[in-house]
């Protein structure tokens, strides 16, 4: 006799899907760091002498400071995202994040005067819908080799 | 062959390999066995797809490598139909198709 599936559901991780605060600030300090840290990135490399060779780009990017501060940008934003998942559901943030697409593009039309005409801003545009369509998705896993037979 | 569009196919290799890179460190986590493996593999890859990427926004602008890097999504679809047998639904194809189409209409414009 085949055995009936008994309360087998996967702990459900239910977290409030209510912004406090601190939610929030979190959220939005996850968005401006990934922000910074691209920018930032953007930044080191126009100090880099032109290069071709991923060696000559790699020993330019050790001598050159400012890509720790990349690296340091990128591990606080690890460091926020993880306080911010431990916090509420990954549905729930991870769309909020593809925000940074608006954000980055934003300051590097001001900052490094990216060209951003029509085409380039519906396509942008179209991304961020993308993405956001993808990370609210529900959060089930549908691998096969996780069931039992 | 221009460098713009060297750096376009630098960050959609960046992208491909972050897919993999991605799914590796799935693997790490629900594999019983070799574990280590699985992430060292990973972490090495992610090392790698940063160091193209740099390369690319040599000649890139910003906002068009970053928007091409959300191609990722493309790769980790991939991947992990083939890795890990994971089947994406039609709202994630439907998101897919929006990325495939926002990042050739950034393409487009120089």
């Amino acid at each position: 006799m085949r055995q009936t599936e008994t309360g087998q559901t996967p702990a459900p991780t239910h977290h409030t899907h209510g912004l406090t605060r601190g939610l929030a600030s979190g959220l939005a300090l996850a968005v401006i760091l990934d922000t910074a840290g691209q920018l930032l990135w953007k930044f080191a490399v126009e100090r880099l002498p032109d290069n071709l060779s991923l060696w000559s780009t790699i020993e330019a990017a050790a001598q050159q400071p400012w890509f720790l501060a990349v690296i340091a940008v990128f591990l606080c934003q690890l460091f926020v995202w993880l306080k911010v998942v431990e916090n509420v559901d990954l549905s729930f943030a991870q769309p909020i994040t593809s925000l940074s697409y608006l954000t980055v593009c934003g300051f590097s039309w001001m900052m490094f005067d990216d060209q951003i005409g029509f085409t380039k801003g519906a396509g942008i545009l179209c991304v961020l819908a993308g993405v956001w369509i993808i990370s609210r998705g529900k959060r089930q896993t549908h691998t096969d080799a996780g069931t039992r037979t | 062959m221009s460098q713009t569009l060297l750096g376009i196919a630098l960050v959609i290799l960046s992208s491909a390999i972050e897919g993999f890179a991605q799914v590796c460190l799935k693997k790490s986590t629900i594999q019983s066995m070799r574990k280590l493996h699985w992430l060292g593999v990973g972490i090495a890859f992610f090392i790698v797809e940063a160091l193209l990427y740099t390369i690319a926004l040599q000649w890139l602008q910003l906002s068009t490598a970053y928007i091409l890097g959300s191609l990722s999504f493309v790769a980790v679809t991939i991947f992990s139909s083939l890795m890990l047998n994971e089947k994406a639904d039609l709202e994630r194809w439907a998101g897919l198709g929006l990325i495939l189409v926002g990042c050739t209409l950034v393409t487009i414009q120089k």
